[in-house]
C-alpha cells in the first residue's frame, strides 16, 4: 500500500484557472520523495491538498491509507506537516507551542510536558524554549515548526520548501534530520526549488510545471537523461577547432559551439572526463586557451522537460541559526 | 474523550494573549466604561422624562448596555484574532490537528465568554463608584451569565467573518455587527419613549430580550417574565450563529 | 510648492477612494450612531431648556458630521503611518519637495474628503425629513465649516502619525475620539449637559465647531455660532498644521 497516492488530482480556482491539473503519483512507505518546480507551478497547492487543508476539485488522493477528502481526520492523525511559512503563534513560547500541539494530538496531560521536551531537545531549541517565538530567527522558527510536525511520530511527513532562505549550516542540519527520519521508516514528501537538495535526499524526484507532472525518476536518471556536464573549450587558434573536434568526440557528443575557435563537448562520463579530454588534446598538440566546465542545472532539466526556464532557482543565503 | 481538554487548551491560549499584550486589550476593556460615562454625561437629562424606570437615573439605566457592549467588543476581538491567526498561518496548524471542528470552534469562541468579564468588571466598578444602583446578587449573577453567552454568540459572528474574509481588515465589519445588535434595542430609553421605527426594530431584535434580562436587577427586581425570554433569545442566537460558524469552519478549504 | 501639494493631495485622495473598506466606517459608524441616538432620545426635545428645533434628528446631524470628520482625521493619520511603516514616506522625503508640501498634501485631501462626508449627512438628513432652516446659504456654510474642520482634523492625524510612527498606535487613538466628542456639546445642548461634561464642553473647540455646523440646519444662519465655528475650525487647523510641521522637522532631524 502506497504511503501517498494521487489519481488525477486537480484543483481549480474560480475563473477556471487550474493550479493543479491532474496529477498521478505514488510514494512508497519509507521513501523520500522530492517534488520540484518553480514558483507558481502548483507545488504548494498539491501539498495543501494532500495535508487536508484544501479540497481537491477533481481526482482523489490517499495518504497513509485514508482518503484526504472523505477521511481527513484519520489522515491528520498520521501526518506531520511543516509548511513554507512556519505556522506559529508569535506570542507564545516555544515550549508552550509544542505542548499545545501535543495536547491537540491527544497526548494525556501527564505525558505532554515530557513529549514536548523530547522534541525540543531533538531540534536543538532547549535553550530558547522559554522565549517567545516572535523573537526567534527564521531558522529557529523552522526548527520549532519541525518539532511540532513530529510530535506524534507521523507515518508521513510533508516538508514544503524547508530550507529556502536558510544558511548552509542549517540546511545541512535539516538534511541530516531527514536522513534520520528516513532511517526510522518515515515517508517524507519534500518540495524544493533546489536540485542539490533533491539530489542529496530524494530517492525519487518529480517535476511539476503548470500544474502537471512532467517527469518522475531518480535524481541520477533525471540528470543523465537531460545531459551530462559539458566542457566549453577555447582554442588558441581557430584552425585547431576541427582537429580538436575530432579528438574530443570520443568523450561524448559534440554540442553546438559559439564561435570558430570554440568547441563544446558533452562528457558522457561526467566531470571526471575533463582529465581525459585535456590529455588527448595535449597529445594532439592542440593548445587550449580556456576551459569551462558546465554542470546540468535544474534549468537544463526544466528547459528540456517544459521548454521554459526555471526562475529564481538560486538560494539566497540568509539566516544564521 | 479528549475534546474537553482540547477546548480548554485553546481557551487558555486565547486568554494568554491578554497577559502577553496587555496594551492591546486596554482600549477594549475601557471602551464600555468610557462610553457609559460619556453617554450619561451628555444625555443624562433624558432620564428626567416620564417613563424612565428610575427617575433621573440615566446611568443605572445604561450600565447594562455597557455590559452588552463589552460582550460585543470581546466577541469581535475574538474574530479579529482569528483573522490574524489565519493571516500568519497558525490557523493552518489548528486545521491540521486531529481535532473535531466543533471542538476547534468551542475553544475559540468560549474564550470570549471569559474575556468579556474584564470590561464588565471595569464598567461595574466605575459605575457603582459613580452611584449606580446595586442589582442584588441574583441580578448580578444573571447579568454575568447572560453577557457571557452573548459574548460567545458575538464571537461566532466574528469567526464567520474571519473565515469568509481571511483578513484583519474585516475587523470593522465585525464591530459594526455587534454595535448594531446592542444599540438597536431599548438601549437608551424604555420602549414607550422610542420613535416608532426603533420601537419596531427593538421588538424584532432578540438582543433586546437579553438586554432586558440583564437590566432587570439594576432597575427593579428579577422576574421570571423578563428572564426566560432572555435565555430563549440566547438559545436561538447560539443555534443560528453557532451553526453558521461551524458550517463555515467545516467548509474551509473547499 | 503648490504643484507638489496638489500632486500629493491627489495621490492621497486617489488611494483613499481606492480602498472603500476603509472609507465606509467613516460614515457608517456615525450614521448608525445617528440612527440610534435619534431613535432612542427624540423625546428629549420635550425637556425644558431644549432649544426650539424641527426635530431631534435635525439637531443630531451636526454631531454625526463632526464625528465623521474626526474619524476622517484618524484615517488620514493611519494612512500616513502606513506610508511611514511601508517606506514610501522616505521616498517622498528624498524627493525635491518642500517639507510643508508633505503635510499639506494629506491635509488638503482630508479637507476635500470632508466635503463628501458633509454631503452624505446633509443628503441623509433631507431624505429622512430634516429641514435645513438656513436654506442653500446655510448648506454652503455647513460645507465651509466642515471643510475647514476636516482639514484641521487631518492635521491632527498627520501630526499624530509623524510622532507615533506606527499605524496601530494611531488606531488606538480611536476611542479617544469618542471621549473628546462626548465632552462637548455636539450631541446635546450645552445648557442641558451634566456638570463635569458641561465645564469641559465650554472650552472644547469641538463644541463650537459642532454648534457652527448645527446652526444653519436648525435655525437661520446666525452670525454668532457660525463665526465661532469657523474661528474654532480655523484656529484648530493652524495650530495642528504647525504641530504637524514641527513633528515632521523633528522626525527628519532625528533620522
Amino acid at each position: 500500500m502506497a504511503a501517498i497516492e494521487a489519481h488525477g488530482l486537480e484543483r481549480e480556482f474560480k475563473g477556471g484557472l487550474k493550479a493543479v491539473a491532474g496529477i498521478d503519483l505514488a510514494v512508497e512507505p519509507g521513501e523520500v520523495y522530492g517534488f520540484l518546480g518553480p514558483n507558481g507551478a502548483g507545488k504548494t497547492t498539491t501539498v495543501r491538498m494532500l495535508v487536508t487543508l484544501l479540497r481537491p476539485t477533481g481526482g482523489s488522493a490517499r495518504v497513509a491509507g485514508f482518503d484526504v477528502a472523505r477521511e481527513p481526520a484519520a489522515v491528520r492523525r498520521r501526518i506531520g506537516v511543516a509548511l513554507q511559512e512556519a505556522a506559529l503563534d508569535n506570542l507564545m513560547t516555544g515550549r508552550e507551542l509544542v505542548e499545545l500541539q501535543a495536547t491537540l494530538h491527544g497526548f494525556a496531560p501527564a505525558k505532554v510536558a515530557g513529549r514536548a521536551a523530547e522534541l525540543i531537545e531533538r531540534v536543538g531549541l532547549s535553550e530558547a524554549q522559554e522565549r517567545r517565538v516572535g523573537t526567534y530567527s527564521g531558522g529557529m522558527r523552522r526548527r520549532l515548526d519541525l518539532a511540532m510536525a513530529l510530535i506524534h511520530e507521523p507515518e508521513v511527513l510533508f516538508l514544503d520548501e524547508p530550507t529556502t532562505g536558510l544558511d548552509p549550516t542549517s540546511r545541512f542540519t535539516l538534511w541530516d534530520e531527514v536522513r534520520r527520519l528516513k532511517g526510522e521508516g518515515t515517508t517524507v514528501f519534500l518540495t524544493t526549488q533546489y536540485l542539490e537538495e533533491a539530489d542529496q535526499l530524494a530517492d525519487r524526484v518529480a517535476i511539476i510545471s503548470a500544474g502537471k507532472l512532467v517527469a518522475e525518476d531518480t535524481p541520477a536518471a533525471l540528470k543523465a537523461d537531460i545531459g551530462h556536464p559539458h566542457l566549453n573549450l577555447t582554442l588558441a587558434h581557430g584552425d585547431y577547432a576541427d582537429a580538436a573536434r575530432t579528438v574530443v568526440t570520443e568523450f561524448g557528443p559534440l554540442r553546438d559551439p559559439d564561435g570558430e575557435a570554440h568547441v563544446a563537448v558533452e562528457l558522457s562520463q561526467g566531470a571526471t572526463g575533463i582529465a581525459g579530454v585535456v590529455r588527448a588534446l595535449d597529445e594532439a598538440g592542440l593548445v587550449v586557451e580556456a576551459l569551462e566546465l558546465v554542470e546540468p542545472t535544474l534549468d537544463d532539466v526544466f528547459l528540456a522537460k517544459t521548454g521554459k526556464h526555471l526562475e529564481g532557482a538560486d538560494a539566497p543565503v540568509e539566516e544564521a541559526v | 474523550m479528549r475534546e474537553p481538554r482540547v477546548v480548554w487548551a485553546l481557551m487558555r491560549r486565547a486568554l494568554n494573549e491578554i497577559l502577553r499584550v496587555p496594551g492591546a486589550a486596554i482600549p477594549g476593556v475601557l471602551a464600555p466604561t468610557i462610553f457609559m460615562i460619556g453617554l450619561s454625561g451628555v444625555f443624562g437629562a433624558a432620564a428626567k422624562l416620564r417613563g424612565f424606570p428610575i427617575a433621573d437615573d440615566f446611568r443605572t439605566f445604561i450600565i447594562p448596555v455597557g455590559l452588552l457592549q463589552g460582550a460585543g467588543f470581546t466577541g469581535a476581538a475574538t474574530g479579529v484574532n482569528l483573522a490574524r491567526d489565519i493571516e500568519q498561518g497558525w490557523f493552518d496548524r489548528l486545521l491540521m490537528a486531529p481535532v473535531g471542528r466543533s471542538a476547534l470552534l468551542a475553544g475559540t469562541v468560549l474564550s470570549a465568554s471569559l474575556r468579556c468579564l474584564l470590561p464588565a468588571t471595569a464598567l461595574l466598578i466605575v459605575g457603582f463608584a459613580l452611584g449606580a444602583r446595586w442589582p442584588g446578587l441574583l441580578g448580578l449573577a444573571l447579568a454575568i451569565v447572560l453577557i457571557s453567552a452573548l459574548a460567545a454568540v458575538a464571537a461566532c459572528w466574528a469567526v464567520m467573518l474571519a473565515l469568509r474574509f481571511r483578513t484583519q481588515q474585516a475587523a470593522s465589519l465585525m464591530q459594526i455587527g455587534t454595535f448594531v445588535a446592542v444599540l438597536f434595542t431599548t438601549a437608551y430609553a424604555p420602549k414607550r419613549l422610542l420613535t416608532p421605527w426603533l420601537r419596531d426594530v427593538s421588538e424584532l431584535n432578540p438582543v433586546t430580550h437579553v438586554l432586558e434580562g440583564v437590566r432587570q436587577g439594576f432597575i427593579g427586581s428579577v422576574t421570571w417574565g423578563k428572564t426566560w425570554p432572555a435565555f430563549a433569545a440566547l438559545l436561538g442566537l447560539t443555534v443560528v450563529f453557532g451553526g453558521f460558524a461551524l458550517r463555515s469552519l467545516t467548509r474551509v478549504g473547499r | 510648492m503648490r504643484r507638489a501639494t496638489l500632486a500629493l493631495a491627489r495621490r492621497s485622495l486617489r488611494n483613499t477612494l481606492r480602498r472603500p473598506q476603509f472609507l465606509a466606517p467613516l460614515v457608517a459608524f456615525p450614521t448608525l450612531f445617528l440612527a440610534v441616538n435619534t431613535g432612542g432620545l427624540s423625546r428629549t426635545t420635550d425637556l425644558p431648556g431644549f432649544p426650539q428645533v424641527h426635530g431631534f434628528f435635525d439637531f443630531q446631524l451636526a454631531a454625526a458630521i463632526t464625528q465623521s470628520l474626526l474619524l476622517g482625521g484618524v484615517a488620514s493619520g493611519i494612512a500616513v503611518a502606513l506610508d511611514i511603516e511601508g517606506g514610501f514616506f522616505d521616498r517622498l522625503v528624498a524627493a525635491p519637495v518642500p517639507r510643508l508640501a508633505l503635510v499639506a498634501g494629506r491635509v488638503l485631501a482630508t479637507g476635500v474628503l470632508a466635503l463628501g462626508q458633509v454631503a452624505w449627512f446633509l443628503a441623509l438628513g433631507l431624505i429622512f425629513g430634516a429641514h435645513i432652516e438656513g436654506g442653500v446659504p446655510g448648506a454652503l456654510v455647513v460645507f465651509a465649516i466642515g471643510a475647514v474642520a476636516g482639514t484641521g482634523f487631518g492635521a491632527i492625524g498627520v501630526a499624530l502619525a509623524l510622532r507615533a510612527r506606527s499605524a496601530s498606535t494611531v488606531q488606538g487613538i480611536f476611542p479617544l475620539v469618542f471621549v473628546i466628542l462626548f465632552l462637548s456639546s455636539a450631541f446635546f445642548p450645552r445648557e442641558l449637559l451634566s456638570q463635569p461634561a458641561k465645564a469641559v464642553a465650554d472650552y472644547n473647540p469641538l463644541s463650537y465647531i459642532a454648534e457652527g455646523l448645527r446652526d444653519p440646519i436648525v435655525s437661520t444662519v446666525s452670525a454668532g455660532p457660525v463665526l465661532y465655528g469657523l474661528l474654532a475650525a480655523a484656529a484648530l487647523t493652524v495650530a495642528m498644521a504647525w504641530l504637524a510641521v514641527l513633528a515632521l522637522r523633528g522626525r527628519l532631524a532625528n533620522d
